[in-house]
């Protein structure tokens, strides 16, 4: 006699009728927990921007938290941006060999303003500055120094978040502007130095692509990043729980979050460029 | 005074409090006892506002906490401090720096931290000397951070103080220290003090009057004496645990 199988009906793997409503309940949790972010990340936009109209009481920390998110990361970014320019400029000066030489200025020119100078130095920020800010937050959560604020009569939106996003939003302007000269100077440099050029080559192509609204647009882009890192790191960071070990989700988590939503937010911008250009 | 009624909580399923009644008068020091996981903090949290409750109400000198606006929840919050079980203090401030977080913004910009003579007088009160306002966190023993939290608590001479587990983490001289130091502040500054822990004999030394919280609510409440005296076979296993 055969011996009798251990599972009785119903259990076991899923069959095939059961998987479309597991796809289904898959996908409507999925949905409810976007939703629930979309819905808190709101809340927590609202209350920023209403505590922006007090600047008073956040300026000091303001200004704390402009030099630890913008002074401190312009040597990584200035770094970045200028090797950036370098590879810009050779490998134009190497595929473009059926164009004139000025080509490489007007690439790399174009190549800086239109992304490489926002997006690499906010890629930069959202690993150093994004991750930062969901950490401390994230510590701050998990051992209480937030609701220690709260019951200290303090609002952790005015004392915390408001300052980081100011922060965030007017650091990129510098950062992004330094950001386009380093990598247009290391250009230049190796225009001379690898690709036989001369400067005078170099301005002209860089002078034949550039306008100020494309200035304009490198700027406003770096702008909305740094809002976009500033408020992700914040926003993560007041969602850790769970001890160190949430801390560290909530660090990894900001910095795919960031990465994630400017991406997307280039791809939204990049019309718009189209539009003023 | 203070007055808790039929609050209930659920968190992930469970009601931690399940129809909690508490009455907490002027000037008494009340401890709030019971095993871990009961939801005593949870209640300590609702007398700040940190929690919402599912149901019931908490009346701080007659103010609704559950149904208050954002300058209603401002103004309990300025009436009651709070002493949280990890110290909570902010690891990027110095001693001075977190004391005077506990007087009002406006009185905080009138000196530096260590030169305030009301945050001095605050690190005096818990036996540490000036020399410790200079000093992050990081470089404080447990002990020390305690009283510096201690010290934020009384320095904005708020009515209420709310310590929750004060010794916990502590080693046993330190915890005596520590229930000392409570126990002397509530005879100099008078504050209503409301003191959780689990710790009996820290219970019996501090508390005017002990409240049991087992099973959701107030298993028992009265005067150590009472408590002592109770015939009941939960507060009688909670007060004399056995080992077999």
């Amino acid at each position: 006699m055969a011996p009798e199988s251990s599972l009785t009906a119903g259990e076991g793997p899923p069959g095939g009728d059961l998987l479309p409503v597991l796809w289904l309940r898959g996908i409507g949790r999925a949905g409810l927990l976007v939703t629930r972010h979309i819905g808190r990340a709101g809340v927590l936009w609202g209350a920023t921007m209403l505590a922006l109209l007090h600047p008073r009481d956040h300026i000091r920390e303001t200004f704390r938290q402009a030099k630890a998110i913008g002074v401190d990361s312009l040597p990584l970014v200035l770094l970045v941006a200028t090797l950036s320019g370098s590879i810009l400029a050779q490998q134009s000066g190497y595929q473009f060999t059926e164009l004139p030489m000025w080509i490489v200025g007007n690439a790399v020119a174009a190549g800086m303003l239109t992304e490489l100078a926002p997006l690499l130095s906010a890629i930069i920020m959202a690993g150093r500055v994004g991750a930062g800010i969901g950490a401390e937050l994230g510590t701050m959560k998990v051992t209480d120094q937030l609701d220690a604020l709260r019951t200290l009569g303090r609002d952790p939106v005015e004392e915390l978040i408001a300052p980081r996003v100011i922060a965030g939003a007017v650091m990129m302007v510098p950062i992004v502007i330094l950001a386009n000269v380093a990598g247009i100077w290391s250009g230049w440099l190796t225009a001379i130095a690898m690709l036989d050029m001369t400067t005078h080559e170099y301005v002209y192509g860089v002078r034949s692509y550039y306008h100020s609204a494309a200035l304009i647009f490198s700027i406003v882009k770096g702008v909305f990043f740094g809002v976009t890192i500033t408020f992700i790191g914040c926003y993560t960071g007041l969602q850790a729980e769970g001890g160190a070990a949430g801390v560290g989700r909530t660090a990894r988590n900001t910095v795919v979050a960031i990465i994630v939503a400017l991406m997307v937010l280039d791809v939204v911008l990049a019309p718009l460029y189209k539009a003023v250009g | 005074m203070i007055e808790i009624s039929g609050l209930r909580k659920n968190l992930n399923g469970k009601w931690v409090l399940d129809g909690v009644d508490l009455d907490i008068h002027e000037g008494m020091s009340l401890v709030i006892m019971g095993p871990s996981g009961t939801g005593k903090s949870v209640l300590l949290k609702h007398i700040v506002g940190l929690f919402d409750p599912d149901e019931g109400e908490v009346l701080v000198e007659g103010m609704s906490v559950p149904k208050a606006n954002g300058r209603q929840i401002r103004e309990i919050r300025s009436r009651i401090s709070y002493v949280f079980q990890n110290a909570a203090l902010f690891d990027s401030l110095t001693a001075g720096q977190n004391i005077q977080l506990g007087l009002s913004p406006a009185k905080v910009r009138e000196y530096e931290a260590h030169r305030d003579p009301r945050v001095r007088e605050a690190i005096e009160h818990v036996n540490l000397g000036p020399e410790v306002l200079r000093l992050l966190p990081s470089e404080l023993s447990g002990g020390m951070q305690k009283r510096v939290a201690i010290a934020r608590a009384i320095v904005g001479r708020q009515r209420y103080i709310l310590y929750d587990e004060p010794t916990t983490g502590l080693d046993p001289v330190n915890a005596n220290v520590i229930n000392r130091l409570i126990a002397r502040l509530q005879g100099e500054i008078g504050a209503t003090s409301v003191i959780v822990t689990h710790d009996v004999e820290s219970a019996f030394y501090l508390g005017d009057r002990i409240a049991l919280l087992a099973d959701g609510g107030i298993r028992a409440s009265g005067t150590p004496t009472e408590l002592r005296e109770s015939a009941d076979l939960i507060v009688q296993d909670f007060l004399h645990p056995k080992l077999t």
